[in-house]
């Protein structure tokens, strides 16, 4: 108990340093400025802007590409600027608070269930679609981020407790993971900050692009294989444990006992397994497609073990990430609390259905979103190429791929929700059979 | 055995918790003004969406445990 005690006080003191600089999903635009403009001159292309942190309001220029119709008077606006020979030009402008209709309304609601759902059962999920969601029914991208992100941690927080009351969380291992895993977010935003600086923000989309279709598609396939064939006999598990076991050879002290996975571990390879999750999360925006199989596959933890730490790990760095957001002040609480409203079912069912489940059904989720959703994002890289000027495809071709890529991961999120109801009403059904079959033999006696 | 009967207390106890849930829906969507004017200022008034979600977690999340408790939907090992 002292020794968890001391380790847990490390993690936080690790992350109070790592803290300043942490972003789970990038850090908030530094060129942006939200606040109201409240009047406009087409004639001389100017706006006078009120800033939500400024006493005065000032003149801003407008960029070429801004119309009147864009400057939306005595709105709460967000404003891209930049810097053209010291005078600030606006670039971009989009409206903070998206109006609520019903349709929206249920569409978020929706969303918001199944990702809670997903989270629950496989430790994460959600990220990869709310965020696109929110963005199409037309909140700006950082708006959607941060949203999103304040709504993870509190998800994350009621998973872990329903599934540390299962006795499925290896608290240990999460914090370790979860420390080392901001520290590689922190590298990943280096990287990916030289990349779009390198190649703009194209390069950027493709570069991301291309590492997460690469990464799922490999991680996806090597996690599907292992559902298929450890799930019909012991023989295919042992041999993807191999890599776990090679990893429990090493022995450079200091040595890490995880109880709940049931391994022990020397630091110097926990470490490296978290910082590289970070690294990957940084650039792929949803971690816990690396984490989850990092536990599994090199740790050597159980699906189900997994699964749920990676809950105290999304817990940890979604808390850090959201502050950071709701300090640049971008989070929109109504789109938030939204989302979280049906996710809070969906996780607390997810974490359900856990109990009722083999490793092997959480595996098969899991692969199977991974491979859609790798599917939703290959098919946009031929747009990136051709707004690169690499090859070139026809604009109707390109409305075809981005609506390919929008239906994938309904696709995704529908096959997880079946897979995970279906496993669930079946091993609810087994298991209320076989305790009435146990209560009628024990009234028998 | 049969399933365990759902105690009178557990439904109160559910139905002030859904009551609470929906007044703070309520009174947040009906102040959205309010809400979307101090919710962003950045700062330390970042308490206020992270002190929110937390909120809402809390008071939210009982409800939706208590509900699927009452709808019988439990992990394995605990209906009976």
């Amino acid at each position: 108990m002292k020794r968890l005690m001391l380790t847990v006080m490390a993690v936080l003191v690790m992350l109070l340093v790592a803290a300043p600089q942490a972003f789970a999903a990038g850090a908030p635009p530094s060129n942006a400025k939200k606040g109201t403009f409240t009047s406009v001159d087409m004639e001389s292309r100017t706006a006078v802007f009120q800033a939500v942190d400024a006493d005065e309001p000032v003149t801003l220029k407008l960029g070429d590409s801004i119309t009147r119709d864009d400057v939306k008077l005595d709105k709460r606006v967000m404003v891209s600027l930049s810097d053209a020979g010291g005078k600030e030009v606006v670039t971009e402008i989009s409206v903070m608070f998206i109006g609520l209709t019903m349709g929206k309304l249920i569409a978020l609601l929706i969303v918001g269930f199944v990702g809670g759902l997903l989270s629950g059962f496989i430790g994460s999920g959600g990220a990869f679609v709310l965020t696109p969601s929110m963005m199409s029914l037309g909140a700006p991208g950082a708006v959607a981020v941060a949203s999103n992100m304040a709504h993870k941690f509190p998800k994350a927080m009621v998973g872990t407790y329903k599934r540390f009351r299962y006795g499925q969380v290896d608290v240990r291992l999460g914090l370790v993971m979860a420390v080392s895993s901001i520290l590689g977010v922190q590298l990943g935003i280096k990287v990916q900050k030289m990349i779009l600086n390198t190649w703009g923000s194209v390069g950027s989309d493709l570069y991301v692009s291309f590492v997460f279709v690469v990464i799922l598609v490999v991680v996806g396939g090597f996690v599907l294989k292992d559902a298929i064939t450890g799930g019909s006999g012991a023989e295919g598990d042992e041999k993807e444990r191999k890599l776990a076991k090679a990893m429990q050879k090493i022995k450079i002290p200091p040595m890490i006992h995880f109880k709940k996975a049931d391994v022990r571990l020397s630091m110097w390879v926990t470490v490296p397994i978290g910082f590289a999750t970070g690294l990957l999360a940084a650039t792929i925006a949803v971690g816990g497609f690396i984490g989850v199989p990092g536990m599994i596959y090199l740790v050597g933890a159980s699906a189900i073990v997994a699964s749920a730490t990676e809950l105290l790990v999304a817990f940890v760095m979604g808390f850090w990430g959201s502050i950071q957001w709701a300090l640049s002040g971008l989070v929109d609480i109504r789109l938030t609390l939204l989302i979280l409203a049906a996710s809070l079912f969906g996780v607390q069912l997810g974490a359900i259905g856990t109990t009722y489940v083999k490793d092997h059904t959480i595996k098969l989720v899991m692969a199977a979103v991974m491979l859609i959703v790798a599917v939703s994002r290959g098919v946009l890289i031929p747009v990136y190429l051709d707004e690169l000027g690499v090859m070139a495809i026809s604009p109707g071709l390109a409305g075809v791929l981005d609506s390919i890529s929008f239906w994938a991961l309904i696709t995704a999120l529908a096959t997880a929700g079946v897979i995970i109801s279906s496993a669930m009403i079946k091993g609810i059904i087994q298991s209320r059979v076989e305790e009435r079959e146990a209560a009628a033999a024990a009234g028998g006696v | 055995m049969s399933k365990k009967k759902t105690s009178t207390a557990t439904y109160i106890k559910t139905a002030i918790l859904g009551a609470v849930t929906i007044t703070s829906y309520y009174l947040l969507l009906s102040n959205q003004a309010l809400v979307t004017e101090y919710f962003i200022k950045g700062g330390y008034y970042a308490a206020l969406p992270i002190g929110t979600a937390l909120y809402f977690s809390f008071v939210h999340g009982a409800f939706a445990s208590n509900v699927l408790g009452i709808l019988g939907i439990t992990p394995k090992g605990s209906s009976h």
